[in-house]
């Protein structure tokens, strides 16, 4: 029952080591256990919480999306561009922007199912694609002053609360709730799991990868618009290195990478976990690249921990299996009649 | 024509690359019966039960259900007509409960456009399935991933009969199982045929063919050697048809042809 217990670990528990963390790290600085670092923490984490869940999505069911970072970038540029340079109407701007994330996604999302190679490969190659077009369009240029309508996405606040705090609530809210109610997220979890059984059960493979790579192009844009706003600047390099974020965040908050195992609000857990390292190593001292290393180090960890688990599953299976069923048949076999 | 024939299959011809997996091969199932599928490895017996179950579609031949042409080219349109098929690999999710394995892919729905999942409903027959099937698997709850093959077996079955087919296609089932999970097995494919079901069995066991089936299927290099009336024959009867066909020369120049499938 070891595995079980690990997996509750993982599960529910992460929480406890973000709590710990943030103990280690109070420790460690008199200015991280304020209100203020705190609201920081919270406020510049609002748009890797809406990527992450996006890319959680493709995740859980046995994918993977590593142009993220460049489809920020891609649509934060051409957004940016709309609004400062051709003056177009924010709505229209950031209709456009959001069009745009949703086509990126679709694209990977066809892609990855008529090119039968690894996704990590495909979406690699898109990545680059985008970069290209990205830095072709913006002439590496930066994009500065954004009106007023545009920034209240940031700026705003409801009941104290900034609106983007509130937007990223609201879409990790869903996501747990498309994922945990819904048929959609049924079919996802069983994709992820067995994507030939799935197949098997009837279940629209094909569909459903083109629909999640959707959904995530969507999630991100919606993330680079929190992203500008933010920042109140875009340049193509904004954007790039989120993918990594999200991906180490997911797989630490229980996502598994090969796919068919999630939680929503542990994903949430760790982003917050990279969030407080970085913060908490900002504060120490310590710099923007040893904190490259200590997240190298965390994504190495969390992959090694989840394949841990999934070798310790198959071996309570696997070659035992034989003996193992005489025993189970008294214990749990089918009665005579 | 068998007016009693629940399945008939027509001419069946399926060719993977340079493999002639099926050739013209005819069968035809009763209604309420358990016919064995029997023959060599290579002689086509899963090629052929997969394409009544959708996983493959033919590329020659006919399929006929209660005496009405059906065109099966997905696993969906095979199981909306009834048919099931438990694969070999079981094809079950590691990663869910049972009565998630039970539903998924026709899930219990509630809610606006069916959007959401009846988890009660889905749960409350799932409990009913192990009940009715006597199976004993303690919760729908369990997830399947630490199963004995025999449970993942029945968790199988379940599926199939939530879905109400009238036709089952088990595909080795009792190949993975120790020799007490395999009886077991085998008298619950008994209860499910009188509870109604038509079932086509594929398995390499002739002992058990013997004791369960009402007719044996006999494929060869991927033709119909021609079908057994189970009481009427020995074991020797059914090994020989499968080792030397229907031609008990053993040397005719077709044969030869059949060696190259091993």
């Amino acid at each position: 029952m070891s595995k079980v217990g690990l997996s509750r670990l993982r599960k529910y528990n992460i929480v406890l080591v973000l709590l710990a963390l943030m103990g280690l790290f109070a420790l460690t600085s008199p200015y991280f256990l304020t209100v203020r670092n705190l609201t920081n923490i919270i406020i510049q984490n609002t748009y890797f919480i809406i990527v992450a869940v996006g890319l959680s999505f493709v995740m859980i069911a046995g994918g993977i999306d590593l142009s993220v970072g460049y489809q920020m970038s891609l649509v934060g540029v051409v957004t940016a561009m709309l609004i400062v340079v051709y003056r177009v109407p924010v709505w229209l701007a950031v209709a456009s922007g959001l069009l745009l994330g949703t086509l990126l996604g679709f694209m990977n999302g066809l892609l990855v199912t008529r090119i039968r190679v690894f996704p990590l490969i495909v979406t690699l190659a898109t990545s680059i694609i985008f970069q290209g077009v990205s830095y072709l369009i913006s002439q590496a240029r930066t994009f500065r002053t954004y009106p007023p309508e545009f920034l209240i996405l940031t700026k705003g606040k409801l009941l104290g609360v900034p609106l983007d705090a509130i937007l990223a609530l609201v879409i990790v809210i869903l996501a747990n709730f498309v994922y945990s109610e819904t048929v959609f997220g049924l079919r996802l979890v069983a994709l992820g799991g067995n994507e030939e059984a799935a197949r098997l059960s009837g279940i629209n493979t094909k569909g459903m990868k083109i629909a999640v790579y959707t959904l995530c192009g969507f999630l991100v844009a919606i993330g680079t618009m929190v992203m500008i706003a933010k920042a109140d600047t875009m340049n193509a390099s904004f954007g790039p290195g989120t993918e990594f974020i999200a991906l180490t965040a997911a797989i630490v908050g229980g996502v598994s990478f090969t796919g068919g195992e999630g939680n929503i609000p542990a994903l949430v857990a760790g982003v917050f976990i990279l969030a407080v390292i970085g913060n908490g190593m900002q504060l120490a001292g310590w710099g923007t690249y040893a904190q490259y290393i200590v997240r190298g180090c965390i994504l190495l960890g969390a992959v090694a921990f989840d394949e841990y688990q999934k070798n310790a599953r198959r071996r309570s299976r696997g070659p035992g299996d034989s003996r193992q069923t005489d025993a189970a048949v008294s214990a749990a076999g089918v009665q005579q009649r | 024509m068998d007016a009693d024939c629940i399945v008939q299959m027509k001419g069946i011809s399926k060719r993977f690359g340079a493999i002639q997996a099926l050739r013209g091969v005819d069968l035809d199932l009763r209604r309420g019966e358990i016919m064995g599928i029997v023959g060599d490895n290579g002689a086509g017996k899963s090629t052929l039960m997969k394409i009544l179950s959708g996983a493959y579609v033919a590329d020659e031949g006919e399929i006929w259900l209660d005496g009405r042409r059906v065109h099966i080219r997905t696993p969906l349109d095979a199981s909306q007509l009834g048919i099931a098929m438990i694969y070999q690999d079981l094809a079950l999710f590691n990663n869910l409960d049972v009565a998630n394995n039970i539903f998924v892919g026709r899930e219990r729905t509630r809610g606006p456009f069916g959007l959401l999942l009846d988890k009660k409903s889905m749960y409350q027959r799932a409990e009913e399935l192990i009940r009715d099937l006597r199976v004993d698997i303690k919760s729908p709850r369990l997830s399947v991933a630490l199963m004995s093959g025999g449970q993942r077996q029945m968790v199988a079955c379940a599926r199939a009969m939530a879905f109400q087919c009238k036709i089952l296609i088990m595909d080795e089932p009792t190949a993975a199982l120790g020799v007490r999970e395999a009886s077991k097995l085998l008298s619950l494919i008994r209860n499910l045929r009188d509870m109604g079901l038509s079932i086509l069995l594929i398995t390499q066991r002739i002992p058990d063919v013997l004791t369960i089936t009402d007719r044996i299927f006999v494929l060869k290099g991927g033709q119909r050697q021609g079908v057994l009336e189970t009481r009427a024959v020995t074991l020797d009867d059914v090994v020989t048809m499968i080792v030397r066909g229907k031609d008990h020369s053993g040397d005719s120049p077709a044969d030869l042809d059949y060696k190259s499938f091993g």
